[in-house]
């Protein structure tokens, strides 16, 4: 079940139509206190949340951090007219899984949440050796989304999963920022790739500080180097 | 003519001060003058009333029992004086005692004092003059034959006679005397009056106190002789006995009878007691004189010489002020006359005239001058200073309204804080004014700026209504025809997104900005990595690149310059015709890292060079399916200033194409 809180009637209802049209069963909500009633009384499989609600205009982050504590593996999606890197930051703080821009095709939003939905199966099937990608430090599971570095579990959005798993399975190779953007299935502008690269290697940095696997080549783009 | 010049000609003005208090010291000296003459005027009256009736006082006058039973009756009839007669001796009042030389230098050259009698061919001039308490009388006398008496004969033997002078006057007393002169040879005389003995023998007794000189002049003689007043009554007389040879008869005229030698004109002098009484009213720098109604002096008290307490100020300023108002060779004395009249009031007995020196009230004005000189000066002066300061202040205040309003105004980034803001005069006024328009401009730029980052948020949300109903209706099945339409409408709505992402570009790069991270790095590997990625993104441009041998390190961030260096390079293609070579070029400057762009192609225009690096600001012309908000150059700018730089733009030479030209600090 797909839990949509979106105050913007016609987006809703064109969403609520694309997941019923994917096989999900979708609940919609128009804002914050309908939607915690109705999670109260049972959790959806995974929620798409906008950030700003009706008369709330951080309705989506607070929402956010309450689905968090009555669940932790839950997947959220944040779905946003916002395109603040501020905004961004804030709310992969709080535990969501992704942070989405509203001109992200539905065709997209449908990968991601599929995407979501094999990452919660595959992190309740037994670890597979198979699906894990080495390199050097560097194990990614393609299955489960998850990466480690020296053994520890770096903790990234959907989105920046893709990009380093865009980058880490072809070491060496430049990807330029339209690669990247097809691999994590979104449409960004060059700065947000810039800002997504960032957070991905302050994250990496913050377990490793001498991390530097993950190259700019100027005008070019970035790659992976072991 | 600068506003500093203005008001210190305007401060010029307070010297009309001093100038207003030369004036007022002029009048107030006038004034002073006129109050001075007034009361000079009532004191002369207050004295000469003092002296109305006082005839005894004025003139040598018996007071008799009678006249003074007169004057207690107090009745209208007064002691008529005699009526005047030809032969009245009317002394005139000596300032020095004339030398008994029978010289007439030292008597004053009056030729109207001379009163002149004659006889026939003989003729006498007559000079009588008053000092202190003597009476001077100098007679000339036109002799043909001047005849001395015979030396060693007695004065009393007639054949020894020669030419003599009878002095005859009466005592107070009214008791007439007979005094002679006469001379052997020319030098000292000496009065003698003839004595009738107990015997009927006559005696010449000497008599000293009537002195004198003898001496002949180219007409006959003159006799110059002194008599003491103290001697005389009230009238006076003299004789001449002129002979043509000793013993002869003589030829005897003058102002006495010829018979018995008695008087017949009065001795009209003042009494002596006249001058102690002016004394008692005399102060220092006055002179109290007492004048018959013919105007002859009778009596003075000086006192003018004698330094009034108050001397004229010597200080020098005092001296140069006076210079400036007195007119030269004014008169220094005020003078005020009254007439003295007698009991009845009736008839004029004398004039009393007082004399004063301005010393007295010129030391008050030049004192009060320099005092009002000095303050008016120094009120002015202080004036000039003040306004001068003043003037400097406000051009000093206005030059940095000036620079403020200026270099808000080209400056691309406006300023907030403006100067004078805080003062509260006109000018605080005209800063607030410009600051309130400037922060009017500052927030309308500021809204201008994210007018696009808001509208692209507004925006989003209709156009994912538009692109999620899209998608939806692409999975309905729609039929060839219809799916025609739908992908038209969707490329429409990539064309707005894309349009959206253009909007909020510089939003981001200001984020971007804010967030960036400083690190050291060398900007030639960037560079040549960036221009091989050009030549791959556009093919149909030649990129040439000119780097310095050594590495070019500067601190910032490379990502962001890469991106600069992306909007540059994306302008220098949008401006040059295909098959055209842009060059990227570093060079080095001591504090700078020089990043230049060039591109052939139009010329920049000479407006848009100051503003293209302003945000919202482009001067494309041409037809362009990209959008374009002019805010490529802008996102250069910050980038820039981020790196503590800044970006300009010329026509190269020729006006073959453009060159931009990025500075950043090393």
């Amino acid at each position: 079940m797909v839990a949509i809180v979106e105050d913007e009637p016609a987006i809703r209802d064109n969403y609520a139509a694309a997941f019923t049209r994917e096989g999900y069963v979708v609940r919609a909500y128009a804002n914050r206190a309908e939607a915690m009633t109705a999670f109260s009384a049972r959790l959806p499989d995974l929620a798409v949340i906008d950030i700003s609600l009706e008369e709330e205009p951080e309705g989506g982050f607070e929402l956010c951090r309450q689905l968090r504590a009555l669940s932790a593996e839950l997947p959220i999606i944040f779905l946003t007219a916002r395109d603040s890197e501020l905004d961004a930051v804030s709310g992969l703080r709080l535990g969501a899984d992704d942070f989405l821009t509203k001109d992200l095709s539905l065709a997209h939003l449908i990968a991601r949440v599929n995407a979501l939905f094999r990452r919660v199966e595959a992190l309740r099937r037994p670890l597979e050796a198979s699906q894990i990608i080495r390199r050097g430090p560097l194990n990614l599971d393609g299955e489960r989304m998850q990466v480690e570095w020296d053994g520890q579990v770096v903790l990234l959005s959907l989105t920046e999963f893709w990009i380093v798993f865009a980058l880490a399975r072809h070491p060496g190779h430049v990807k330029n920022r339209q690669q990247l953007m097809d691999a994590a299935n979104v449409v960004l502008d060059d700065n947000t790739i810039t800002s997504h690269i960032k957070r991905i290697r302050r994250k990496f940095q913050s377990i490793d500080p001498k991390f530097d696997a993950v190259q700019t080549v100027y005008g070019m783009g970035y790659r992976w180097v072991e | 003519m600068s506003l500093r010049l203005k008001l210190l000609l305007l401060a010029l003005a307070t010297l009309v001060l001093p100038w207003a208090g030369c004036r007022y010291a002029k009048e107030m000296e006038s004034a002073l003058r006129e109050g001075e003459q007034n009361s000079l005027s009532s004191v002369a009256e207050t004295m000469a009333s003092s002296l109305q009736g006082r005839r005894d006082l004025l003139y040598r006058e018996p007071r008799t029992p009678a006249v003074a039973a007169d004057t207690d009756e107090g009745e209208t009839s007064s002691p008529e004086p005699e009526p005047a007669s030809p032969y009245d001796i009317k002394p005139i009042l000596l300032f020095a005692p004339p030398f008994l030389d029978g010289y007439t230098d030292d008597w004053p050259q009056d030729r109207s004092a001379w009163r002149f009698f004659a006889q026939g061919r003989h003729r006498f001039g007559i000079l009588t003059g008053v000092y202190e308490r003597m009476l001077y009388v100098l007679l000339d006398v036109q002799d043909e034959h001047l005849v001395f008496d015979a030396p060693g004969a007695s004065p009393l033997d007639p054949s020894a006679f020669g030419d003599r002078v009878w002095l005859g006057f009466d005592d107070t007393h009214g008791t007439q005397h007979q005094y002679l002169v006469s001379a052997t040879a020319p030098g000292s005389v000496t009065g003698r009056r003839i004595e009738t003995g107990e015997y009927g023998q006559q005696n010449a007794v000497t008599e000293p106190r009537i002195v004198g000189a003898w001496m002949p002049t180219p007409q006959g003689y003159r006799v110059e002789l002194r008599v003491p007043l103290s001697m005389l009554g009230e009238h006076f007389g003299v004789l001449i006995d002129d002979r043509d040879a000793r013993g002869a008869l003589p030829v005897s005229y003058g102002t006495l009878r010829s018979d018995d030698l008695h008087t017949v004109g009065r001795l009209i002098v003042a009494s002596p007691e006249l001058t102690r009484y002016l004394r008692q009213f005399i102060q220092p720098g006055q002179r109290l004189s007492i004048a018959t109604p013919d105007g002859r002096l009778l009596a003075q008290a000086d006192a003018l010489a004698q330094v009034t307490a108050l001397g004229p100020g010597t200080g020098l300023l005092a001296r140069l002020y006076r210079r400036f108002v007195d007119r030269p060779n004014a008169r220094r004395i005020v003078e005020a006359t009254a007439s003295i009249y007698d009991r009845d009031h009736t008839r004029i007995v004398g004039s009393l005239k007082v004399s004063q020196t301005e010393d007295r009230w010129l030391t008050l004005r030049d004192r009060a001058l320099t005092r009002m000189l000095n303050s008016t000066l120094l009120i002015s002066a202080i004036a000039v200073v003040a306004i001068l300061l003043f003037a400097a202040r406000l051009a000093m205040r206005l030059s940095r309204l000036r620079a403020a309003s200026e270099s808000a105004l080209t400056r691309a980034g406006l300023v907030t804080t403006f100067p004078e803001t805080g003062a509260a005069d006109e000018l605080g006024d005209v800063a607030r004014g410009f600051s309130t328009l400037l922060s009017r401009l500052n927030e309308y730029t500021g809204y201008l700026r994210t007018l696009a980052a808001k509208l692209a948020h507004e925006i989003r949300t209709p156009l994912t209504i538009v692109r999620s109903s899209l998608e939806n209706l692409e999975s309905e099945g729609l039929s060839p025809a219809a799916g025609v339409y739908l992908e038209r409408a969707r490329e429409g709505s990539q064309r707005l997104n894309a349009i959206l992402i253009a909007m909020g570009a510089a939003t981001r790069v200001e984020e971007a900005i804010s967030g960036a991270e400083r690190t050291r790095f060398d900007l030639v590997p960037i560079l040549t990595s960036a221009a091989a990625s050009y030549r791959i993104a556009f093919p149909e441009r030649h990129f040439a690149i000119e780097l310095p041998a050594e590495p070019v390190e500067i601190e910032g961030a490379p990502d962001l310059i890469v991106q600069m260096l992306d909007k540059l390079v994306d302008n220098a293609v949008d401006f040059s015709p295909a098959g055209s070579t842009i060059t990227l070029r570093l060079r080095l400057e001591p504090q700078a890292a020089i990043l230049e762009v060039d591109n052939p192609g139009p010329p920049l225009a000479g407006a848009a060079q100051s503003r293209l690096f302003e945000s919202l600001w482009q001067s494309r012309t041409g037809g362009d399916s990209r959008p374009h908000f002019g805010l490529g150059l802008y996102i250069v700018r910050l980038i820039a200033e981020f790196h503590g730089g800044s970006a300009s733009a010329i026509s190269l030479p020729q006006d073959t194409g453009a060159r931009f030209c990025i500075r950043l600090a090393r």
